[in-house]
Parts: structure tokens; sequence; C-alpha cells
């Protein structure tokens, strides 16, 4: 990369030698040549083909060695062929800047509406504001003043289940302002990229989704509005990361956010979605960074919450926001039995507040209680909306009663259930196994594209909750010396739920693949299936936590193995999951299935596994399986990339 | 339920749809004036809280409304020059939005969303358990102002204040 110090005066004042020489007055000629002076320095000095050009104009190179900008709207470009030129766009970029025409969606002149590039290049060539008049940027000023910028945090809302929307967890940066304390941090502004997704759009919105069709854009939504939904109603953990950037690199980032008012980009849902187009913003504060390269096929937020993490001095203190839920569970889980029971019925009659057996309680255990049960009714409200108007009444009048204590509980520090996510798998995972079926035995390499499964180390990730993608297992047989594609599974979702007397979600799941089966005169039959089941767990603290759940299910099959090549049922699931030691494991499951469409017969099925971890990426599996009349067993090594 | 279910095969293909939870796209930009201020405003004659209604609509549907004004470069930040109208919007916007969490803030004395307030009242550091006190104890008068409107609430807060023996210079200083 060439870099040399900004060319000083000399060919500038010669030229302005000659100028005055010719034409006096002609200003339009001066600009003309001044340009040219500025055009011929900027390509001695191979400014289109520096890395931070790139980046403001987001060009990333072609197979065929050419360049194309990720960016999709014609009005950040300044050059008709911007897009894929970016020394032409350079030009008109330094063209355009001696004109006080707006340009951009923004409607501003070159100067302010492009200022990082106006920055970058004034400073590289040295750009004399007496023959190139700077422009004043009022709105842009106005706007970095609102910021008033000390730093910036990475955020993570992370991933929850019970909403579909939530599954893989999101990012966003926070401009942390000058003078915040962590009590009035909800302040900040946030820069947060999405999708503009036109309401109901119904099943489009995957296809449409996936293949670029929406456009994202950037903008600069109050923390509190992203508090307010993540915590609050999506109930979902936030970690904070603080960055450790300059404020030289915060205005740089901030004066091309800027820029990105001007831009909007095709959103694809697996890569170039919101953790893509941060990460491009990262890497404009600090040209050092490389982040966005590192993702060729999708981007998962966990992901790049890790890379960020791993990079050398980057981040400074990692803060947590517990989510309504979570508090909720960990406060109740410090009550008496007696307050427990007051808890309950205080929710159900607020009025008793003011009973004298109530009141029996010590003035700071009353008011704990009565916050407990402020936030539980909140949280009614949001999950079980129809009736969000009586909760809200009865929040009213524990908070009256409340207030009327003038008292404050110490603050209870949150610990979550989920530990921080940079200490997770990756999410793309190998697996190399040996084993036995029936009278055969086998070797196995298994790879799957994401991202967690029950049995997975759980660190880091939504504990119960499983999303595997894209997995594929390859079998050779020894004996039959046959090679075959043994399962292929497209989805497969689960989410339990543990409940209790407070919280009442129904556990779930959902998947679609291929498996090989044995049935009839077939001994190695490749059966397509889909299975859905609706359930509910339950939690207990024995060893250390153990998940017991039950699902009542459908399944439906084709295969040619089958009578009629199909079989069509429902039956039921049930099951445990328990933690025995922090590496260690343990999966039992048995289900009923009886087909009544298509081939008529029942099928029984057993799981055992237990999982053994060795590292952050690293693991082992001893697995037991029964389907039907297939036996199997399988010791794995896995790896996570 | 089984609508979450229905749209489980959608959600599969959003690696991080919540990215799409509050739309960016602006709207039009119609001439001088605050974004933010100008969605505050035109969504308070709607509903008194829309900001949670809002995102509510967005959890249950999936789709977020797409017309919020925090698009970057239209204007949505430090929008005027007036220094004390625009402080004044940001607190009224922000007890609209937060009703619910000062409510309860306010309740207990304490708490980052009264903080927060506070802050943008321009209640010094060191006057602001003075002003959380306040709050508790002129609670219900407080709670029926911000069930009217936001503007009630920041109204009925200055009030307190300038009657307040401590924060009163703070209130008669702004």
């Amino acid at each position: 990369m060439f870099s040399s110090p900004p060319l000083r005066k000399q060919p500038g004042l010669a030229l302005a030698f000659l100028l005055m020489a010719s034409t006096a007055g002609a200003i339009e000629a001066a600009d003309d040549s001044y340009l040219a002076d500025l055009i011929r320095r900027a390509n001695e000095a191979k400014l289109s083909d520096d890395r931070y050009w790139h980046l403001l104009l987001h060009y990333r190179q072609n197979l065929t060695g050419g360049y194309t900008s990720e960016q999709d709207d014609t009005g950040f470009f300044l050059a008709s062929n911007g897009k894929t030129d970016p020394r032409a766009e350079l030009e008109a970029t330094l063209a355009q800047f001696f004109s006080a025409e707006l340009v951009g969606r923004s409607r501003q002149p070159a100067q302010c509406a492009f200022v990082a590039r106006y920055h970058w290049l004034s400073e590289k060539l040295g750009i004399d504001t007496g023959r190139l008049p700077a422009q004043r940027c009022e709105r842009f000023e106005r706007w970095v003043g609102e910021f008033d910028a000390q730093s910036v945090s990475l955020i993570f809302p992370s991933a929850f289940m019970n909403n579909p929307a939530s599954m893989f967890g999101h990012t966003l940066l926070r401009i942390d302002q000058k003078g915040q304390t962590e009590q009035t941090r909800i302040l900040a502004y946030t820069i947060n990229y999405a999708a503009d997704v036109p309401p109901d759009e119904g099943v489009l919105f995957a296809v449409r989704g996936i293949f670029g069709s929406y456009r994202g854009y950037f903008s600069t939504i109050p923390y509190y509005l992203k508090v307010q939904e993540y915590r609050d109603i999506e109930n979902r953990d936030i970690w904070e990361y603080r960055l450790n950037f300059s404020d030289g690199q915060i205005r740089r980032m901030l004066m091309h956010a800027w820029e990105l008012g001007n831009a909007s980009f095709d959103y694809y849902f697996f890569k170039e979605n919101c953790s893509y187009h941060l990460l491009s913003l990262l890497e404009v504060a600090d040209p050092s960074l490389s982040l966005t390269d590192r993702f060729l096929f999708w981007t998962v937020p966990a992901d790049t919450v890790r890379l960020i993490t791993q990079q050398p001095g980057l981040v400074g203190e990692i803060a947590y926001r517990p989510s309504r839920s979570t508090q909720i569970r960990r406060k109740r889980a410090t009550l008496s039995d007696e307050e427990r029971r007051w808890m309950e019925r205080i929710t159900q009659d607020p009025s008793l507040i003011r009973s004298d057996e109530f009141r029996r309680l010590s003035p700071e255990r009353q008011a704990f209680v009565m916050d407990l049960t402020s936030d539980y009714l909140r949280y009614r409200g949001v999950a079980d909306e129809e009736h969000a108007a009586s909760y809200k009444e009865k929040n009213r009048a524990i908070l009256t009663g409340r207030s009327a204590l003038r008292v404050k509980p110490d603050e209870m520090r949150i610990i979550p259930f989920a530990s921080a996510p940079e200490q997770g798998h990756k999410t793309s995972r190998a697996g190399l196994g040996v084993g036995w079926r029936n009278d055969d035995t086998y070797e196995e390499l298994a790879i799957r594209a994401g991202y967690h499964d029950l049995l997975d180390p759980e660190i880091g990730y939504t504990p119960d909750a499983q999303i595997e993608l894209l997995s594929a297992k390859f079998r050779h047989y020894n004996r039959k010396d046959q090679t075959r594609l043994e399962q292929f599974t497209l989805a497969n979702v689960l989410s339990l739920s543990p409940m209790d007397s407070l919280f009442k979600t129904p556990s779930w799941k959902v998947s679609a693949g291929t498996q090989t089966i044995r049935h009839n005169a077939c001994t190695l039959c490749t059966n397509w299936n889909l299975n859905g089941g609706i359930g509910a767990a339950t939690e207990t603290k024995l060893l250390r936590r153990e998940v017991y759940f039950a699902f009542a299910e459908a399944d439906a099959n084709y295969s040619q193995a089958y009578d009629e090549r199909h079989r069509v049922g429902g039956g039921g699931t049930i099951g445990m999951l328990a933690e025995l030691t922090d590496r260690w494991k343990l999966m039992a499951s048995g289900s009923y299935l009886g087909y009544v469409l298509g081939e008529r017969s029942d099928d029984v099925r057993w799981f055992v596994g237990q999982r053994y971890t060795l590292g952050q990426n690293l693991a082992v599996r001893l697995e037991y399986n029964h389907r039907d009349h297939d036996n199997d067993v399988l010791f794995t090594v896995q790896a996570f990339f | 339920m089984m609508r979450r279910l229905a749209v489980l095969s959608l959600a599969l293909a959003t690696v991080c749809l919540g990215a799409a939870g509050v739309s960016a796209k602006p709207t039009a930009d119609t001439g001088p004036g605050c974004g933010l201020g100008k969605m505050a405003w035109s969504q308070y004659k709607k509903q008194k809280s829309i900001g949670p209604q809002a995102l509510m609509g967005i959890t249950n549907m999936l789709f977020p409304p797409s017309n919020q004004g925090f698009g970057i470069t239209y204007e949505t930040l430090g929008c005027t020059n007036d220094e004390k109208l625009w402080a004044e919007e940001k607190a009224t916007m922000f007890a609209g939005i937060n009703f619910e969490n000062l409510s309860q803030d306010m309740a207990q004395g304490r708490g980052e969303h009264l903080a927060s307030l506070a802050t943008l009242l321009r209640v010094p550091a060191e006057e602001q358990a003075e002003f959380f006190a306040m709050t508790q104890e002129k609670y219900t008068s407080l709670i029926q102002s911000g069930e009217a409107s936001p503007v009630a609430l920041v109204k009925a807060l200055h009030e307190a204040m300038a009657a307040h023996p401590v924060l009163a210079k703070v209130s008669t200083a702004r």
C-alpha cells in the first residue's frame, strides 16, 4: 500500500504562478487546473487503490480482479460508473468537491454529504482551501455534536428462541456520550443497520430476505428504545463491549456513518446483514482491523462478537444488562418461602399489600417483594397481551403502595444464565467418528453449517435451545463397502422452556431432513422426514441442573422402503437433559410414533447420548440410537470452526 | 404458538432479523424540524406511549412499521438551534416512551430511567437524590399527569421542582 506524507505546496504554488500569468480572474480555469493537479497527484499516489478508499466506498474485489461496491444506492456514487470503478469515482469525487451542488439522498454539497471522503482526500493531498474552498457542513456538525461521543460500544442482544426473529441475536453500535454514567447510558444514541421490511410481507419475506431484495439502512435510534425492545419486551439479555477507539477513530467512524445516510445496501439475511455492515464501520475507524473478509457465506452476530473480542486490545470493559425475565428469576430465587407465597398472592390481589400480615415483613422485604411483583406484572402484560390492561392496573396499585415505602433495598447483582457469548464455541462444526450399526461397522464424517444443539457445550449459548441448520453426515459402511449420505438436516430447531409457577412458556420443536433407515426389505434406505411438536418442560437441580421434557408431535416420512412410499402419523417424546459436570452432559429420550396414513405401522425410538468438552471448540460424544429396526452406536470427535 | 411454528420457516432465514426490528427507512423529509421530535409528536396524537406499542407490534407480527424517522442525515439529531426547545423535546419523548419504566422508578425512588430523565431535565448529579425522593413522594399525582400525556408529566415535574426547596433553583436556572 502506498502512503506518503501529503504532497505539499510546491506544485500548487508553481501552478498558481502560471495561472496568474495567464488568465487573471478566471476562477473556472483556476478550478479546472487545480482539479487536474489534484487528480494527477491522487493518481500518482494511487489513492484509488488505497485500502481506505475501498473501505469508504465498500469496494470488494471480484473474482476477475476488478472491483464492485456492495453499496446499492446510486446516490452514493458521484461517477456514473462509480460502483465498479474506484478511480473514476475518486476523480468524480474530487471534481464534485469544487461544487456547492446538492448531491446524494441527503441533499448536501459533496464535501458535506461525503465528509469522510473529503477529510481523507484533503489529508492525503494536502488540499489548499484557498483554491478549493471548504464548505461549512452545519448539519453534519450539529449531528456529530449531538452524539458528543466519548467512546463506542458494541451491543449484542442475545439470541432468544421464543421469538423466531431473535434466534441468532443481533448487533448494533452505541455511541457513548461524554458525561454519561452507567445510570444514564440509555440516553446514548445507537448506530443500527436494519432491513426495511414492509408490513404484511407473508411468506415472500424469507425468499426476498435470502436473495437481498430488501433495502438495508443505517439509523440512529436512542439506546433506550433498543433496551426496551430487547430487554423489556423480548426478554433478551444484552451484552455491551466497550471498544478502545481513539477520538480520531471515533470521529472517522461517525463521518462515515454520516455518509451512509446516503447509502442503502441490499440486505441479505445471511451475510450482508446487521453484523456485517457494522464490521465495515469498525474497519473505517481502524483500517488495520480486518473483519468483514472473515465471513464468506454468512455472518452470525455471535461470531462477530467473538471475532471482535479476539482483536488484541480492541475491547475494554464488558457490561451485562439482564433481561427482565432473567431479573425476575434471579430475584425470585432469593425469596423465602413466605415471601414467595406473598408474591403469588399480591400478583392476584394487590390490595393485600395493605394487609397487616403483609406489613409484618420488614419494609425492605416488602419493597423487594413489591418491586419483583411489579416486574412480573409487566412481564405478564407483554406475554399475555389480551389481559394487558388488567396487569397494568394491578401494577399501578402495587407501585402506589410501593411509593409510600421510603426505603431502598440493596441493589442485587444479577448473574446471567448464559455466560458471555464470546466464550462460546464457534458456530460451524465438523466431526469424525467411528461406529457400529446393526451387523456392520462404519466411519463417519459430519459437517454442520450452524449453530448449536442441545448436547453442544452450553457456555455462551441460550440454555435449552437448539438450532441446527444445513448439516450432513457421510458414512462408509465397511462390510457392505458402501459410502453414502447418511443424514442430511435442513433445519432442526428445538426450544425447551422449563415451566414453573410464574413462567409458562410451552416448548416446541420442528425439523426437516433425511435419514438412512432399515425397513422392510431395504437395509440402507433414504427417508425424508418432517417432524413438529409442542410440549412442556420442567427443571430440577439435583446434581447440577436437569431438564425433563415431553412433546406431542406429528411426523411425516417419504421413502421407497415403505408400502405406498410414505407414512404419516403422530405420537410423543419424553426425555431428559442433565449437566453432570461443567464439561459432561447427558441426554436421553424415547419416542413412540404410530402411522395412520400411507403404510400403517409404528415406530419406537430411543436415544442416549453424552458429550464431554475438551476445549472451547473441541468435544467428544458417545451416542446410542435405536430407531425402528436400527441399532447404532457412534463415537465422534467434534471441532467447531 | 401455532403461528410461531408457522412463521418459523421464515425465521430460519433470518440470521439477524432483530435488525429489521425497527425499520430505519426515513419518511420524506418535510423541511426544517426534528425527525426525532416529529416522530414523537406525530405519534403522541395516536397513542399515549406508542414506543412500546409499536415494539410489541413488531414482536408479535415480525414485521416492523416502516414509518419511523431515525434515518441518518434526515435531520433526526440536533435538528434545531434552539437548545432549550430541543432539550424539552427530548425529555418529553423520553417520558412518553419510557413511561412504564419511569413509573416503576418513581415508585422506588431510584433507577436508570429516572436518573436519565433527571439528566434530560438538567438536574445536576448532586441534586438528583432530592429529585428521586420528590418523584417518590408525589408519585400519585405525577402518574396521573403521565397518564394524561408526556407533556403533562414533564410540566408537572417542572412545577414540582419549582415548588421544591432545593430543586427550585435548578428549575428557575433553566
